[in-house]
């Protein structure tokens, strides 16, 4: 090649060695590629273990019948195994037997193995849970008959089904006969009667009616009797929840309201006359709740007589006891309507399985836990848990919404807002145990407090009148000043609107801060539930607005996005065709930035919903007997505390006294917490999509 | 008002010749002397000496404008007096004073950067949204000032329509962008709205095309369709007068022409202030043209005039293409 050539010709230029591998960036491209590999593993690793586990907790396992080579025998459900060191002289044993050893007992480390039997059984063995060496295992075997009682309690019932009876302690004429046969709603069967005493009125009998006498026998009664039984225990806890508990409830009004006569007699509000009517009230309203409750209370009485009489016999062949209707009397059999459910868990086959999987699901989606909630269902905790998600994002979305039009659209952007919008991103990253104790000591013991009591020390009420002129006088200066000191339009901001500006910004401040004092402080406001904590305690609503503070920056950020991103075009539009700004802003930027808004909405129940620590001081409780929803008036109890999937997880998991009971309903809260997050993401992602829809339908 | 109409689509004689933006920024330009305006290579000789009113303006002047008689009209929209306009520090607009005329079609040209849109934007206020603007000197909008102090911008804007360089229609359904003066305007009254909607559409020449389908998006039309849109909106309140600032910057040929069209009609009822890069569509759209220079007026007169036979050489030379 020459100098003077002027075009460059195939091969003129020196052939260059391959363009190295850095500069092409091929690295850069494995490690991104590594980095999301990670990313994926790590998250599909954690969904899977939470899917396994959550899925296989209710699939009903065999029953084993273990004879140990001690003697020993028991019924029990395996639940997991594990290798572990029995101590250096056991191994020293088990290396030298080596080769005699059945296969499978040891690991690849030759460690032996043990495995962890359910049995159940609590009141008779003390630990609803066993570990056996496989090697101490001399036989296992799969009975037919073997069941698992699902009780309401003290945990499962490993045994073998006897017998079914009507039981019932009665008096009899003198006379009468001992044995024979009586009419049941199960057919005629066979009674005997074991005399107890002899009285005036007639022969004191315990009298047992044998529906079923044998375990086929039993397994043929028990279907219908059972069904019976959840019937009579559906109805009976009915009553002594919603019957006795509206009576309770009234009761606490009439209470709470002579309460209330009391303090505002105390307080002077009321006179003499009043608070005697008020008292006359309680007692008349107070006795004939009584009367009411009385009534109940017998047919609560009788039904409960009837229910106790159907027993069943349920033996642990391990130690021969039978299942108790307490704990404190083992020789009376068990009640039918106690048990929850049984499992005849060998002799099922695939259909019966998962009929009983799904039907434990059902029970664990729809129902109340049982046993400090290792057992039973999380309803209510899905319901705290959707109901405080919705009311947060009823409160913060609104809320940031607000905050933001302002920040991008009204402010003046400067120094002050900057310094604001670094604050409020700033906040996202406080520690949300720190939210936890603003949220206690503001919302419950200030807030709260207020609204039960009122203030505690307000003003006189001619110092209030007074503030109350003085804040009316600063508003009006305030509005006078802005309207004079709002820059014009065609003339430059001098120093006089910008001290104009300033002066009216601190008037503002300082009306709202007066009108706030005198909310706080006003001398007429007795509180609305003065005589009761209502609201000055951990709550639902508490909680909600805590944990909307917390999601506020969120939702402020997302939505400044959106504003931005509405093009300067249609605003120019708008403002050509002579809307005023907030014609522009509700018309235009608003549904413009509504999607970007939802996605702030769901980054916000993303946060909030799966937020626990704040929770544990405003509001989530181990067991909350009531829903803050309630069927009869006044309907949203808001005030109450409530259970919530994310604490319901750390309580179960790790204050729970079984701990190993726990175990599976830690997997499926844990599964359920990410479905309700997952859904109610969803359901926030099609509002969005609709939303966009429309907007660019144009169906408004 | 005697001088002649350009009959539209029958252009004066022009030299189909873009002009080029100038590179040398405007607004506050030092004058750069020793170099002559325009292309050197074609008129290479007597540049100093034709372009004196350029050259003091760049020099930072305000040489008084040159009117023609005919465009002193009588019965006018809007009378600019002596109005001045300044963003921050740095003056856009220096000294205008002209008028324009009832009924009829004003083209603003200049190379970028002249105050075209600015002045248009002036008229109704838009500039206000800017931080920093302030103004001199007077507009009168037939017969009320439009920067008294007392002045209701939001009103005083409702008396105008705009339309903008890129189609704008909102994301919401035709009928709606279409009402949009209206409805903003607190008009509810859907036999109203219905009516303004069909009115509106027919003047600018799309009630065919979307008259079955005025529930659509408004977004979902083509670009020339969604400017049309936009003058729909524009003339929906019946404005007093009609600002386009370029409306056909961002179409295709076709497009251009339907709106010229348009322009041309809706220029038998509408007083239309329009700013235009485009000389020949000057030509073929206006009754006036005003050329205006870094912020001044040059130029003011009937179009066939200042495009035929203008007064100014500077004029002629723009107009034509040679300089700019």
């Amino acid at each position: 090649m020459t100098a003077a050539t002027p075009i460059n010709r195939p091969g003129d230029r020196p052939q260059k060695r391959r363009t190295p591998l850095a500069v092409r960036g091929e690295p850069m491209l494995w490690l991104t590629g590594m980095a999301l590999t990670a990313s994926i593993v790590m998250i599909v690793a954690l969904l899977a273990a939470v899917l396994l586990n959550g899925f296989a907790t209710f699939w009903p396992r065999d029953i084993h019948e273990v004879r140990l080579s001690d003697g020993r025998m028991f019924l029990g459900v395996p639940t997991r195994e594990e290798s572990y060191d029995p101590g250096v002289d056991r191994l020293a044993e088990l290396r030298e037997r080596g080769a005699d050893l059945p296969p499978g007992s040891l690991d690849e480390e030759e460690l032996p193995v043990r495995r962890l039997y359910r049995v159940g059984n609590k009141e008779v063995r003390g630990q609803p849970f066993e570990w056996v060496d496989l090697l101490s295992i001399e036989s296992v075997s799969f009975p037919e008959d073997a069941v698992l009682l699902e009780r309401t309690q003290w945990g499962v019932w490993l045994g073998v089904p006897e017998a079914v009876l009507l039981k019932e302690e009665k008096i009899v004429p003198p006379g009468a006969p001992l044995e024979g046969t009586t009419e049941t709603p199960y057919g005629e069967r066979r009674f005997e009667r074991e005399i107890i005493e002899e009285t005036d009125a007639g022969v004191r009998v315990v009298e047992r009616v044998w529906v079923a006498e044998s375990t086929e026998e039993t397994w043929e009664a028990l279907p219908a009797m059972h069904a019976d039984a959840a019937a009579r225990r559906a109805e009976l806890l009915r009553l002594n929840k919603h019957e006795v508990g509206y009576i309770n409830l009234r009761l606490e009004r009439a209470r709470l309201a002579v309460r209330t006569a009391e303090i505002n007699h105390d307080r002077g509000r009321i006179d003499d006359a009043a608070l005697a009517r008020a008292r006359a009230e309680f007692e008349s309203r107070s006795a004939e709740l009584q009367a009411e409750y009385d009534e109940l209370l017998g047919t609560i009485r009788a039904k409960a007589a009837i229910d106790d009489r159907y027993r069943i016999i349920v033996r642990d062949p391990g130690t021969g006891a039978i299942a108790p209707r307490a704990q404190t009397e083992p020789d009376e059999p068990l009640l039918i309507s106690q048990i929850v459910r049984y499992v005849r868990a060998n002799s099922l086959g695939a259909g019966g399985r998962v009929g009983v999987y799904l039907d434990r699901w059902w029970e664990f989606l729809a129902t109340d836990p049982r046993e400090a909630n290792t057992e039973g269902g999380v309803f209510p905790v899905i319901f705290g848990t959707v109901m405080m998600t919705i009311l947060l994002s009823i409160v913060v979305v609104p809320l940031g919404v607000i905050a933001a039009l302002y920040l991008r659209e009204y402010a003046k952007q400067g120094v002050v807002i900057s310094a604001v919008r670094i604050a409020i991103n700033n906040l996202a990253g406080v520690p949300s145990i720190v939210y936890g104790v603003f949220g206690l000591g503001f919302f419950c013991y200030t807030l709260g407090a207020w609204v039960d009591n009122g203030p505690t020390n307000p003003w006189p009420m001619g110092l209030w009148i007074l503030g109350g002129f003085g804040t009316i006088a600063i508003m009006v200066g305030a509005a006078f000043v802005s309207h004079i000191g709002r820059p014009k339009p065609g003339r430059p901001v001098g120093s006089r609107d910008r001290i104009l500006g300033w002066a009216a910004g601190g008037l503002w401040i300082a009306a709202v801060a007066l009108v706030i004092a005198l909310v706080t402080y006003a001398p007429f406001f007795g509180g609305f539930f003065p005589a009761r904590t209502t609201f000055g305690t951990k709550g639902i609503l508490w909680s909600a607005l805590t944990l909307a503070l917390l999601t506020l920056p969120v939702v402020v950020v997302a939505t400044e996005e959106a504003i931005t991103s509405v093009p300067g075009s249609l605003r120019q539009g708008s403002y050509g065709c002579g809307a005023s700004k907030w014609q522009t802003v509700r018309r235009i930027i608003l549904p413009g930035a509504l999607p970007g808004v939802m996605t702030g909405m769901i980054l916000a129940i993303a946060r909030g919903a799966g937020e626990v620590a704040p929770l544990m001081l405003v509001g989530a409780v181990k067991l909350a007997p009531e829903l803050p929803f309630e069927t009869h008036f006044p309907y949203l109890h808001l005030e109450r505390s409530f259970m919530h999937l994310g604490f319901h997880i750390y309580d179960v998991g790790f204050q729970s006294p079984d701990s190993e009971a726990a175990r599976p309903v830690v997997w499926t809260t844990t599964f359920l917490l990410i479905v309700v997050v997952v859904a109610l993401n969803l359901a926030a992602i099609g509002l969005r999509a609709r939303l966009r829809k429309r907007a660019a339908g144009g169906a408004f | 008002m005697t001088q002649v109409t350009p009959t539209p689509r029958e252009p004066v004689k022009v030299e189909p010749i873009q002009p080029e933006p100038t590179r040398d920024t405007p607004t506050h330009a030092a004058p750069a002397p020793s170099r002559p305006i325009g292309s050197p290579q074609r008129q290479p000789a007597a540049a100093a000496v034709e372009y004196a009113i350029i050259d003091a303006i760049r020099r930072g002047e305000t040489p008084a404008a040159c009117v023609h008689d005919a465009a002193r009209a009588e019965d006018h929209v809007l009378n600019v007096q002596n109005f001045n306009l300044w963003y921050g520090a740095a003056q856009a607009l220096f000294n205008l004073n002209f008028e324009i005329t009832r009924g009829k079609v004003t083209a603003l040209i200049g190379p970028s950067g002249c105050g075209k849109s600015t002045f248009l934007r002036s008229i109704n206020r838009l500039n206000d949204l800017i931080l920093g603007v302030r103004t001199g000197g007077e507009l009168i909008l037939n017969g009320s000032p439009v920067y008294a102090p007392d002045v209701d911008v939001i009103d005083l804007r409702k008396r105008m329509g705009m339309v903008f360089q890129k189609s704008n229609p909102f994301p919401m359904s035709i009928f709606e962008n279409v009402v949009y003066p209206l409805r903003i305007d607190g008009e509810r009254r859907k036999s109203v709205l219905r009516d303004a909607c069909e009115r509106a559409l027919r003047g600018a020449a799309i009630w065919d095309e979307v008259k079955d389908r005025l529930n659509e998006s408004g977004t979902s039309l083509s670009g020339g369709q969604q400017q049309r849109l936009c003058i729909a909106r524009a003339i929906a309140a019946d404005p007093e007068v009609l600002l386009m600032d370029e409306p056909c910057s961002a179409l295709d040929p076709i497009a251009t022409l339907k709106i010229e069209e348009l322009i041309n009609e809706i220029g038998q009822r509408f007083t239309v202030v329009i700013v235009t890069h485009n000389m020949q569509q000057a030509a073929r759209v206006s009754d006036y043209t005003a050329f205006m220079y870094l912020g001044r007026l040059v130029e003011f007169g009937p179009t066939a005039e200042i495009f035929q036979n203008p007064l100014l050489p500077e004029t002629e030379q723009y107009v034509t293409g040679r300089f700019g």
